[in-house]
């Protein structure tokens, strides 16, 4: 592949802290302009890896280039190229919103009055009009977002990297997130995304990379995971036992359904997805059966990872920073 | 393994930038400074607690002190000055304490920035703090009596040994404070190690009559060679008794060479290996 349309390359990169393997021989492949999600639970080495591609932590093993220059023996070229949004706001909290626009902006070597007119796109840009003269510290959640992801695009990097960008956010703030990812798309930004959520996974990228123990156990397009994870469900929970075996010999005959006895709940297979749902509203309604609710569930990351590794997701007990930190 | 590396052609210019480390450490200096108007109990340690020790010693345990030859305040404003120089110590490791952890600082260490910068914009910051906190002492001690009989000479003397001792204070601080786990382990730390030194130095009472081991600290205590080119280069006194008190100017002079000779280089390599990972 030649460098030109690679952005982001590793092959083999790994990276342990004592005798913890957090990234294990990841191979890792980005094309410039398109968006690539890295999908795992909470220590399967996301962090890691990106920190290494920020040039932040030297790998163990393996190496990673951004467009071609070396992480580790080429740093300050890849620190010109990448730019990291993590999951922590990396924003001077006692700086305002546009205070911390201008100082990065400076720091990428601009003139004072340039800076400043490239804060001032931001700001109206990403939507930070209203917070702008508001301390960092004072922003909530989202704000702070809004203001971190501006911070990162200064200078519109080759490679924007956001390490899990709406973790912790309500979900109205999450939307605004995705929103201005997507526009970012739109523009073309080459974009190495990291989540915990299959939902945003599915919704912003190209390619998913699923990552478990910091491993890859899978990798495709969103619509070929999630043709392995499997469909939609419908999940049709009864108000009591008796409604269950009801309920059990009413669906099981008519549609490809399920029983979850301890959960009296029957989950039936959707691959028409809204319409399984109403056809199974309707049939559950007209049998007078009493429910307690009937709802379409999207595949979860627990469901890709059973489809996928057999076993379920679990969190490492660690948070992959504090380990690093401990390592350090 | 950087062996395979193909160059491929370079997709901007790296931007030629002389001046960078210079730029960027004064960029980062601000970004320090702008946060004491906005988080002023950051002063706290430089301004509250020399102003409650002056008030302590000035009307309520001085009277009980009698100094041969020197009027009590004229004795103990030297004192509080080096006093207030030690606790700089743990006011400037604190902040780096806190400030390390910060979010922030990733960012810039993943940003085309010299690298160097963010610890020398570190010290800077620390460093304006310590002068802003020392003229607010002395200032505090001229309105409230100490008459410092200062010739043009020693006046001279005395600001240029006081910038040596605090810019080698800060960067002890700042090293203490990378590598401390906590900000409150750092407050731990000095109040175990600098506390102590900050009392014994002669800063409210004469060394001479203190009990022999105390003393002995106390003569060889940097912090005491601090107190004394202090009060000899403002009241003329010298009390001797170990070769630094004896010549306490050169004293402090070579204790802050010593001190930059090791906390600069363990701080710049305490801050590598924080990158290195």
């Amino acid at each position: 592949m030649s460098s030109r349309t690679t952005a982001i390359q590793t092959q083999g990169l790994t990276k342990r802290f004592g005798d913890f393997v957090a990234v294990d021989n990841l191979d890792l492949e980005v094309e410039v302009g398109t968006v690539v999600s890295l999908l795992g639970p909470n220590g399967a080495g996301k962090t890691t890896s990106v920190r290494m591609l920020a040039t932040l932590l030297r790998p163990d093993g393996g190496r990673a280039t951004v467009a071609g220059h070396d992480v580790v023996s080429e740093a300050a070229r890849v620190r010109e190229l990448i730019s990291l949004t993590g999951q922590f706001a990396a924003l001077d909290k006692h700086l305002t919103a546009r205070e911390n626009l201008v100082l990065m902006a400076r720091l990428r070597g601009r003139g004072h009055r340039d800076a400043r007119k490239i804060a001032d796109e931001l700001t109206e840009r990403f939507d930070i009009e209203a917070f702008k003269d508001r301390l960092v510290k004072q922003l909530s959640g989202g704000e702070k977002r809004r203001v971190d992801l501006a911070a990162g695009l200064i200078d519109r990097p080759h490679v924007l990297v956001l390490d899990e960008p709406t973790t912790g956010l309500d979900p109205r703030s999450r939307q605004v997130v995705w929103s201005t990812i997507r526009e970012l798309v739109l523009d073309g930004v080459t974009l190495l995304l990291t989540t915990q959520y299959l939902e945003e996974a599915d919704a912003l990228s190209d390619r998913v990379v699923l990552i478990d123990h910091g491993r890859e156990v899978a990798a495709g397009t969103p619509a070929q995971l999630k043709a392995q994870v499997g469909q939609q469900r419908v999940d049709v929970i009864a108000a009591d036992g008796a409604a269950f075996e009801q309920l059990l010999s009413l669906l099981d005959g008519r549609f490809d359904a399920s029983p979850l006895p301890e959960q009296r709940t029957i989950s039936v297979a959707a691959p028409g997805e809204t319409a399984d749902l109403a056809r199974v509203a309707e049939a559950v309604e007209a049998s007078g059966i009493s429910v307690d609710e009937i709802a379409l569930r999207r595949p979860t990351l627990d469901d890709a990872f059973l489809a996928l590794t057999g076993h379920p997701a679990e969190s490492a007990e660690e948070d992959e920073r504090e380990r690093e930190e401990v390592a350090a | 393994m950087t062996a395979i590396a193909a160059t491929p052609p370079a997709i901007q210019p790296i931007r030629p930038r002389p001046l960078r480390f210079g730029r960027d450490t004064a960029l980062l200096t601000w970004r320090s400074l702008r946060a004491i108007p906005r988080v002023p109990e950051r002063l706290l340690d430089v301004t509250i607690q020399p102003i409650v020790f002056i008030l302590l010693f000035l009307y309520v345990f001085g009277s009980a002190i009698h100094v041969h030859g020197i009027s009590y305040k004229d004795y103990m404003f030297p004192g509080i000055i080096g006093q207030s120089l030690a606790f700089g110590i743990i006011g400037a490791g604190v902040a780096t304490s806190n400030d390390m952890t910060e979010g922030v600082i990733d960012r810039f260490r993943s940003m085309p920035i010299s690298r160097l910068s963010i610890i020398s914009a570190q010290v800077t910051g620390q460093f304006c703090e310590q002068v802003l906190g020392m003229v607010i002492v002395v200032g505090l001690g001229l309105a409230l009596g100490w008459n410092p009989d200062l010739t043009p000479a020693h006046g001279v003397e005395l600001a240029g040994l006081m910038i040596l001792a605090m810019f080698a204070f800060t960067w002890c601080g700042v090293l203490l404070g990378m590598l401390v786990r906590s900000p409150d382990a750092m407050q731990g730390v000095g109040f175990i190690v600098i506390f102590p030194l900050a009392f014994l130095a002669g800063t409210f009472v004469p060394i001479a009559g203190m009990d022999a081991v105390p003393r002995a600290i106390a003569q060889w205590d940097p912090i005491s060679a601090l107190v004394a080119s202090v009060r000899y280069l403002t009241e003329g006194v010298n009390a001797g008794g170990s070769w630094p008190l004896a010549h306490p100017e050169i004293a402090m002079a070579l204790w802050s060479l010593l001190l930059l000779a090791i906390c600069v280089p363990l701080a710049l390599r305490r801050f590598n290996r924080t990158l290195a990972a």
